[in-house]
């Protein structure tokens, strides 16, 4: 077993413990702290695929600005314990056959995907900041400002059904 | 170097673990949480994918 297997797998259990501890959790303050640790797992698989810029774009995006507006939100809500009423077996059994079903469509895509796929040499060029940039300013200039777009009317509506609450 | 399968089957877990955190939470808040673990997921596939298939020439043209 090489070195970035082992780091792999670390990483690996890290994002899963982090993930089955934020559905354990009862208070959501807890959970948002779980998040946080599958986000800095996932930021150092990113770097582990020689995504740099990514991986240090889910630390500050993820790590910090999302997991902040969480504990806000949690905070100004004053979200408490979760109530445990007496789980619907209506409810739970289609969810849980749900889950098992998209497990095993997911399993069985990647089992039958599993030779098409092969590693590549690490290029460096890869996720670049310079590659990304070009990306972004060069090719996609139009989507680009059009997401900007798309976060102004999403600002905007926030704002709307703010006011909506208030009055 | 890693295989890119056990990027995609890590995605795969993290994803159930979000579905399933999505059905079986209360709270709107950790929904939305359990949303964000989703889309973590779905971006790791992308990355390793992105670097599995070298997309390096599409990245860096002209």
């Amino acid at each position: 077993m090489t070195a970035p297997l082992v780091v792999f797998f670390v990483l690996a259990a890290l994002a899963v413990i982090g993930a089955v501890s934020l559905i354990l959790q009862k208070h959501p303050i807890h959970s948002a702290l779980s998040l946080i640790v599958v986000m800095v797992a996932l930021a150092g698989l990113y770097l582990l695929l020689g995504a740099e810029f990514v991986a240090a774009v889910q630390i500050i995006v993820y790590g910090g600005a999302i997991m902040v507006l969480f504990v806000f939100v949690i905070m100004l809500l004053n979200a408490g314990v979760e109530e445990r009423t007496s789980i619907s077996k209506l409810a739970g059994a289609p969810g849980l056959l749900l889950v098992v079903a998209l497990a095993g469509f997911v399993a069985a895509t990647i089992a039958k995907s599993a030779e098409s796929v092969h590693a590549a040499p690490q290029t460096g060029e890869l996720a670049s900041t310079l590659g990304i940039s070009n990306m972004i300013f060069k090719d996609f200039v139009y989507p680009f400002e059009l997401t900007s777009f798309l976060i102004l009317v999403a600002v905007l509506g926030a704002t709307v059904l703010a006011q909506r609450e208030k009055s | 170097m890693v295989p890119t399968n056990y990027y995609v089957i890590l995605s795969a877990i993290l994803f159930g673990l979000g579905v399933f955190a999505f059905i079986f939470k209360r709270n709107i808040i950790t929904i939305f949480m359990s949303i964000e673990l989703m889309l973590n997921a779905v971006n790791l596939a992308f990355v390793a994918f992105s670097q599995a298939l070298s997309t390096a020439r599409f990245l860096c043209c002209s």
